[in-house]
């Protein structure tokens, strides 16, 4: 049997990709086979959380990059065909899956934001043109290649009784890319996706002391302030993780409200779940308004202040 | 002497895509086309090391005979030669497709230190053109590209990842992919416009290629992620504001 494979660059990331390995590898009969990389002991948790085979690749040195397993996995995939891959889509994950594909003359899908199986085919769906519309692309070839963000499936639950073989896959990790330094991301100590307010800072602000006034709106709603992208990346006004958007957080709020902001679809496609969007814009025409519930023509230094008396009187703050 | 080679794509531009009707197809007629916005960063790298260290860039793109259109507008930002291979076929390439064309055409027609492409493209941002093109050509590649430094044959490269920068060595030749972060692309000066029109252009078509590319992927539907919203618009006189909070309390949504 050729097996389902699910590889992902650390063990949360697995867990979650063998919780929708299961259910494909059901629907496909086949067995699923996980990946550990240099840990025997992860093995035995990935079994009891459904695989039937784990393999385990030697350990990598500290100055190797994950991508540096390429080569074994696509010698292995040779050896073993398996019917569909499955990739954790983190950056390196991306790469990874990329060059196997390469390597195995095969189609992958990136950014899948859903897969299903229909008549033996991974069904995956994808966004496209900036989050403007939505692709779904089947695999001709085999292996059939999915990579799926991290976050998207919750992670696999262990049970007792399950049953699987540990196979220990031998060879050499080389690669020419060394590692010469890791810089890790201090955390954020919020989390937006979990913000139930949110007010948007876009490029419609003047000057980044002027963000004080998005805050004192966020703060009168218990809301958070997040941003576009622009606000993030090229003004550094405001940190990374706060910048809403295609390439950047998928948000749920139950209220957005977008002040100076224009909204290009790749920022929209951030906000798209939440349940009221609200916008503040001088532009009549911008798209923003067609991605609102309620918006208001008008400038954001002058709206602000009035909107922030209004709600006040209206909650009694 | 570095010989740089930078891969771009001709993409439709985004804004410009409406939606037909209640169908959720997507209406192209109106679209303009554009140099995908990270292969313009691409681009701009090229030919900001070769201002420091010299050398040269030859900047390709494969597409339909109408992506044509890009070679001046590529030609203007920097690179002196551009390769364009093109075909009718090339319409809705898949990225197992453009990369073992690039592979191809390269190995079989230029000569290069460095390899250059954007992270993903605009369209169909699917980030694997680079990564397959250097597992083709058997060279090292580095991806998420914030920063690169280049002493005598070794690249170093700060890498953007979920959970911090990873810097990376390794020997040239190499291939990188770049975020939009790495640079801001200028805008090419009038005389650079008007120069590009005289720089050398190498056409190859399907039949100067030995390979047969077929897809690996099938598209069976690309449909528009539309939004049910209501749409509402105010002015900003201190009532029409107050009717704005009145709907917000009445959907629950601030307390
Ligand atoms: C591949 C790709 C991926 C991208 N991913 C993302 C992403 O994930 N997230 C993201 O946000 N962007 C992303 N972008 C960028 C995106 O296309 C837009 O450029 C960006 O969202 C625009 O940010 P903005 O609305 O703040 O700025 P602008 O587009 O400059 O808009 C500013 C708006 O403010 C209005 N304005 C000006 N002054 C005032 C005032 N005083 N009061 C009220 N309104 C005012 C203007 O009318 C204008 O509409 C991506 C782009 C590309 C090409």
């Amino acid at each position: 049997m050729p097996g389902v494979w699910v590889i992902a660059e650390n063990s949360n990331y697995t867990l979650e990709l063998l919780s929708k390995g299961l259910e494909i590898a059901n629907e496909l009969n086949e067995k699923l086979v996980a990946f550990s990389f240099g840990n025997e002991e992860l093995a035995n948790d990935y079994i009891s959380c459904g695989a039937d085979e784990v393999f385990v690749l030697p350990a990598l040195n500290r100055e190797l990059p994950f991508e540096a397993y390429v080569p074994l996995i696509v010698a292995e995939a040779k050896k073993e065909m398996p019917e569909a891959i499955i990739v954790c889509a983190t950056q390196r994950g991306t790469e990874l899956a990329s060059r196997v594909a390469a390597g195995l003359n095969t189609g992958l899908a990136t950014g899948c934001i859903s897969v299903r199986v229909d008549k033996g085919n991974l069904v995956m769906e994808r966004l496209v043109f900036g989050g403007a519309a939505v692709q779904t692309v089947i695999c001709t070839t085999r292996p059939q290649m999915a990579a799926i963000p991290p976050g998207t499936y919750e992670k696999a639950q262990p049970r007792e009784d399950r049953r699987g073989q540990i196979k220990v896959v031998a060879g050499n990790v080389e690669t020419k890319v060394k590692v010469v330094e890791r810089r890790k991301k201090e955390q954020e100590e919020i989390d937006l996706t979990e913000a139930k307010i949110i007010v948007s800072v876009g490029r419609g602000f003047e000057k980044q002391e002027d963000i004080s006034l998005a805050r004192e709106l966020a703060r009168l709603l218990g809301g958070e302030v997040g941003c576009t992208r622009p606000i993030a990346e090229e003004l550094h006004w405001l940190p990374e993780e706060r910048y809403m958007g295609i390439s950047g957080k998928k948000v749920k709020p139950d209220l957005y409200i977008g002040l100076g902001v224009s909204g290009q679809v790749q920022h929209v496609t951030g906000i798209r779940d939440a349940k009221i969007i609200m916008a503040v814009n001088t532009d009549e025409n911008a798209p923003i308004f067609d991605a609102a519930d309620y918006g208001i023509v008008g400038n954001l230094y002058d709206v602000v202040p009035k909107l922030m008396t209004e709600i006040k009187a209206a909650l009694n703050k | 002497m570095l010989k740089i080679i930078v891969c771009f794509k001709w993409v439709i531009d985004e804004a410009d895509i409406k939606v037909s009707g209640k169908s959720r197809e997507l209406d192209l007629s109106r679209v303009a086309y554009k140099i995908s916005d990270y292969d313009r960063n691409a681009i701009e790298e090229a030919v900001r090391l070769q201002e420091q260290l010299g050398g040269s860039v030859v900047a390709v793109t494969v597409g339909p005979p109408t992506a044509k259109q890009s070679l001046k507008d590529a030609l203007s930002r920097g690179p002196e030669k551009a390769v364009f291979v093109s075909d009718p076929a090339f319409d809705s390439l898949e990225p197992a497709q453009t990369a073992a064309i690039l592979a191809e055409v390269i190995t079989k027609n230029l000569e290069y230190d460095l390899i250059i492409c954007g992270e993903g493209s605009s369209d169909l941002y699917a980030q694997q053109v680079g990564p397959r093109l250097a597992e083709k050509l058997g060279i090292p590649c580095a991806t998420y590209v914030e920063k690169i430094i280049i002493k005598d044959k070794e690249l170093i490269a700060e890498r953007k990842m979920r959970d911090g920068i990873e810097v990376v060595s390794m020997p040239l030749p190499a291939l990188v992919t770049v975020m939009p972060t790495i640079n801001t692309p200028r805008i090419p000066s009038l005389k650079q416009v008007l120069g590009a029109a005289k720089k050398p252009v190498v056409n190859l078509s399907a039949k100067d290629l030995e390979g047969k590319y077929e897809p690996c992927l099938k598209t069976t539907s690309l449909l528009a992620a539309t939004m049910e919203r209501k749409r509402i618009k105010f002015t900003d006189d201190p009532q029409d504001i107050r009717k704005v909070v009145d709907a917000l309390l009445k959907e629950g949504v601030i307390s």
